[in-house]
């Protein structure tokens, strides 16, 4: 770009369902769009699930034309294994430092054939699987991950760990894609505006405790269940504990963490639902009850949802709070009866359902962004401005990043975020 | 001139090469009717194997292209690009997906091989077939009608207007502002309703770009996206035409209407209210019963319809703890009691207004199937309790909180422009999750309670989307390119049915009256093809996937 000339390009950090909406918007109005994201892959925290809620629509079906169309995308530069580093000027002319990690493989010549991270001697926990299946120092997310191209993971990779000379996925790549000479790369862009799609993630582990998540093995987060549904996940769709067994019986909790948080995710019921009908589908014999406490189900077709999980055979369970321990294999639900004492639901199966809140690295992004956060981290939106502006100008929040939504609404987010960055200085 | 088609095999590296005999592949191809050449290359996608495909088309002048390869979701807008670059029209190539389809999934080299051959040989048979295809490019108007002078529709016309974007807002009643204007305060942050709206109102008049058409409503609408005419009825006028490239409807949401809340008790007992009429009696400063006095209790009734709707409005709970809100401010010492069945409190500061709304004293008391009664001459409230019982209180006042429904005439506005309307009576959206403000037409777009049930700052968001999603489709001095694939009906063969009509989820089909036959609108069309598929005579075609080019293809897999 020309010295003195104006940016129009922008920056989209977080390549979610928010951030991918928005970058195909503004590529269409003709903006240049560099698109960071942090992990190897795009599409969010929506590749996780098997489907979605409430026409139980294929999530990957869903999601991969806009995967495609992203990559097919002239104006919009992925990056992949990205970070925002630097931040330095104001609206209509930011200047910003992106950090890329070597992923040591090159994707021109990767075709993603997936032969280095079969040969990789490292085998270590995936955390796309929610831990439940297992990856190569080199690897993909999981089958069907957008860009197709593995990275090298140099926490466990044995030349950075170790210092060895391993050359294993070097060897095993005929395409020789894998190129340890690679550098992590710092480069500096000229932007007229700034997205933040951050997302979310689901309340983790520590605070999960007191459920029992952690001490008893029938216990799992709802993040894990979608994996455990998923095709292309660590069961390839089979619906087992963590013993190999199948479930006969349970119980899904919602509200995981909303006192502690003090809101209400607004999706967890009907994620939550959404978990009764996969049940169904395969092992139709359980018995699966959901604990909630008040069924948030806003809007016009939510409710509808609803009354056809309860027609599937769905059990509604309302109480205020649950106790769960575990004993001989099973897990004991325990709840009030309403009249003084507390009874007892045992299931082999827990699912819970937790409150979302804001993605890792959202407070580093938001420090350098000089943006604020409210108690829970959330970034806070500008009061009475354009929608899914933030208070500092040239800054735009759309999706979880600014508060738990759901899809259609971070969706709508995004694309008025657009409409704010499109008519910036009219 | 003969077709000349060139075969290329991609080898994939062993991904392909290692599974399935090349060399057979090529060898069958070479005497393939049509066949000029046929080649293989180690990784045809790669850079290299771009600039091989495009010498051999222009050494050769191949007409046709067969790529064997991957997946053409994968590659195929790479090998498209190709042939265009090489002056080939990218409609003349087919690929073959032998690595997927083929080469990875089947175990045995010889099985796969020949599974790659009915691949290839579909493909070489139906590119014979192919006729090359343009994208046509129309000029459009970056001009905007808004249906609807709510929030939502202030909030799109701000966000759109501009030197080169003229909007027009047409607004039923005689002043903007929508059902908003009826309310003191607005939650969560308890803003005034009317401060926020004149702000805005007070911008739309000042900017030139923006024209504002009070007590008028759409008769017709004609055209599509980029090119619509809108006429707009005036009261004691002719009607007005408007021309716009896009439509923003954003027409607002009604509450349940008095006779659905006879079964509530409205109408029937005293003192019960709706939350409307509650709103408009707090803003006249003076909160008191039939007979001048003020309430010393007050029930509020959450969930009014929410069963005979089957929709949550997502709104009432707010709503109706900001009516006790109002109470606690003006009336300090009435109780107040909120009946509900759920909690509907979603987001990062709803549950703290929740919690500040008990702290100011606010009884919250869950039960189900609450009405209100004459009890000894007093209002009452009929509900079941938590545990099952059934119980009633008397109160000085009760308070319905109603669902939201769509207007009226939303089905009236719908069929004039050609939209769908959804179970629940809203307009639907193109896609519940992807598409949530745009509609089955394009250009189209809903924005606010319009597309359903929500409070202020969700529809300000959705008017925000509805322009952003112009704002990048609809670039003043920029042509439409449409789409290359679409579906034409054959005038000679039409019988006049319409039953292609039915079925075309893109409004893209027209019935010619005077001809009696269908036409297809090239620029709404998106090939879907379900026109094609239910035309009993055959009159309905899809390009690039006509009868023969399928037929052609199927006969080779199955041959």
């Amino acid at each position: 770009m020309i010295a003195g000339e104006k940016a129009t390009d922008v920056l989209v950090v977080g390549a979610g369902i928010a951030g991918m909406e928005a970058s195909l918007l503004l590529a269409e109005a003709g903006r240049r769009v560099h698109l960071v994201e942090k992990t190897s892959a795009i599409g969010g925290m929506v590749t996780k699930c098997e489907e979605v809620f409430a026409n139980m629509e294929c999530a990957t079906c869903m999601v991969s034309p806009k995967q495609q169309a992203i990559l097919q995308n002239d104006r919009i530069e992925l990056v992949t294994l990205g970070e925002v580093v630097g931040v330095a000027g104001s609206a209509g002319d930011f200047t910003v430092r992106v950090k890329q990690r070597a992923g040591y493989v090159d994707p021109v010549s990767c075709i993603g054939c997936a032969q280095c991270f079969e040969a990789c001697p490292v085998k270590i926990p995936n955390e796309f699987e929610e831990r439940l299946g297992q990856r190569a120092a080199i690897s993909v997310p999981c089958a069907g991950a957008l860009p197709n191209v593995p990275y090298v993971d140099t926490e466990h990779c044995l030349r950075f760990t170790k210092g060895e000379e391993c050359t294993v996925c070097q060897e095993a790549c005929v395409f020789g894609a894998v190129d340890f000479s690679q550098k992590d790369e710092e480069k500096e862009l000229h932007v007229a505006a700034i997205l933040m799609a951050t997302g979310f993630e689901l309340l983790k582990a520590p605070e999960l405790e007191r459920y029992g998540y952690g001490k008893i093995p029938g216990v799992h987060t709802a993040h894990e269940f979608e994996r455990l549904f998923a095709s292309n996940g660590p069961t390839t769709g089979e619906l087992v504990l963590r013993d190999g067994r199948a479930p006969e019986t349970a119980a899904v909790v919602h509200c995981v963490g909303r006192d502690e948080k003090d809101y209400c995710s607004g999706v967890c019921c009907m994620y939550s639902l959404k978990f009764a009908h996969y049940f169904k589908k395969k092992l139709p014999e359980a018995r699966v009850v959901q604990l909630y406490r008040d069924l948030c189900v806003p809007g016009k077709s939510y409710q509808r949802f609803c009354e056809r999980t309860q027609e599937h055979g769905g059990e509604l369970l309302r109480t205020p709070e649950v106790e769960i321990s575990g004993q001989n294999g099973k897990v004991s639900v325990s709840y009030p009866d309403g009249g003084g004492g507390r009874q007892n639901l045992d299931v082999d199966m827990v699912v819970l359902s937790p409150a979302m809140v804001p993605s890792a690295g959202t407070a580093e992004v938001a420090e350098l962004l000089d943006l604020p956060r409210d108690e829970a981290g959330f970034l806070v939106e500008a009061e009475a401005a354009a929608p899914a502006s933030s208070p500092k100008p040239g800054v735009y929040v759309a999706g979880c990043a600014g508060g738990p939504v759901d899809i259609q609404g971070a969706v709508a987010q995004a694309e008025a975020a657009v409409a704010g960055i499109l008519t910036q200085g009219d | 001139m003969d077709k000349q088609i060139g075969v290329f095999v991609c080898e994939c590296g062993p991904n392909i090469a290692g599974n399935v005999e090349i060399d057979m592949l090529l060898e069958a191809a070479a005497s393939m009717k049509g066949v000029a050449l046929a080649e293989r290359h180690k990784l045809l996608c790669s850079p290299d194997g771009q600039k091989f495909l495009a010498e051999k088309i222009a050494e050769h002048g191949l007409t046709r292209v067969v790529v064997a390869a991957c997946s053409p979701k994968q590659h195929g807008p790479t090998f498209m690009g190709v042939c265009e670059r090489a002056g080939l029209n990218p409609y003349l190539m087919q690929m073959a997906n032998i690595r997927e389809q083929c080469a990875w999934i089947i175990e045995d080299k010889e099985e796969a091989t020949r599974k790659a051959l009915r691949h290839l040989r579909a493909a070489t048979a139906r590119v014979a077939h192919h006729a090359p295809l343009e994208k046509l490019e129309i000029e459009c108007n970056p001009d905007v009608l808004i249906i609807g002078g709510g929030v939502a529709g202030m909030q799109a016309a701000l966000l759109l207007a501009s030197g080169d974007r003229e909007v027009y807002i047409i607004e039923r009643s005689d002043s903007l502002g929508g059902a908003a204007v009826q309310f003191e305060k607005v939650f969560l942050a308890m803003r005034s309703a009317a401060e926020m709206i004149a702000e805005r109102a007070a911008r739309i008049k000042a900017n030139p770009h923006i024209h504002v058409l009070t007590g008028c409503e759409p008769q017709e609408v004609v055209g599509f996206f980029g090119n619509f005419i809108i006429t707009v009825g005036r009261p004691e006028a002719e009607p007005q035409q408007i021309r716009a490239g896009a439509v923003v409807v954003a027409t607002g949401f009604e509450l349940l209407a008095p006779e659905a809340l006879a079964p509530y008790g409205y109408g029937e007992v005293e003192d019960v209210l709706t939350s409307l009429e509650f709103e408009r009696m707090n803003a006249s400063g003076k909160i008191v019963l039939k007979n001048g006095q003020a309430p010393k209790s007050v029930a509020i009734l959450h969930c009014i319809g929410r069963e005979e709707r089957r929709y949550c409005s997502a709104v009432c709970c707010l709503y109706s703890m900001k009516l006790a809100r109002y109470l606690k401010d003006k009336v300090p010492g009435a109780a107040v009691t909120e009946f509900y069945s759920d909690l509907c409190i979603p987001g990062r500061w709803q549950q703290g207004f929740y919690r500040q709304t008990a702290e100011a004293g606010v009884e919250f008391v869950r039960a189900s199937g609450a009405r209100a009664i004459e009890e000894g001459g007093r209002p009452a409230v009929k509900y079941v309790e938590e545990a099952g019982k059934e119980n009633s209180r008397t109160f000085d006042m009760v308070i319905l909180s109603p669902a939201m429904v769509a207007p009226h005439d939303a089905g009236q506005v719908a069929q004039m422009l050609g939209v769908e309307i959804g179970q629940s009576g809203f307009y639907a959206e193109e896609h519940p999750k992807l598409a949530p403000v745009s509609t089955s037409l394009e250009g189209v777009y809903v924005a606010g309670c319009a597309q359903g049930p929500k409070g202020i700052s969700e529809s300000a968001v959705q008017a925000g989307a509805a322009a952003g999603k112009i704002l990048s489709s609809l670039v003043p001095g920029r042509k439409l390119e449409t789409e290359a694939k679409t579906s034409v009906i054959s005038a000679l063969l039409c019988q006049g049915c319409q039953t292609c009509l039915k079925v075309c989820v893109y409004s893209a089909i027209r019935y010619d009256e005077a001809k009696d036959v269908c036409v297809v609108n090239e620029v709404l069309c998106k090939g879907c093809g379900n026109c094609a598929a239910a035309c009993p005579s055959g009159a309905a075609r899809v390009k690039h996937f006509t009868p023969r080019q399928i037929g052609r293809e199927v006969a080779e897999i199955l041959r």
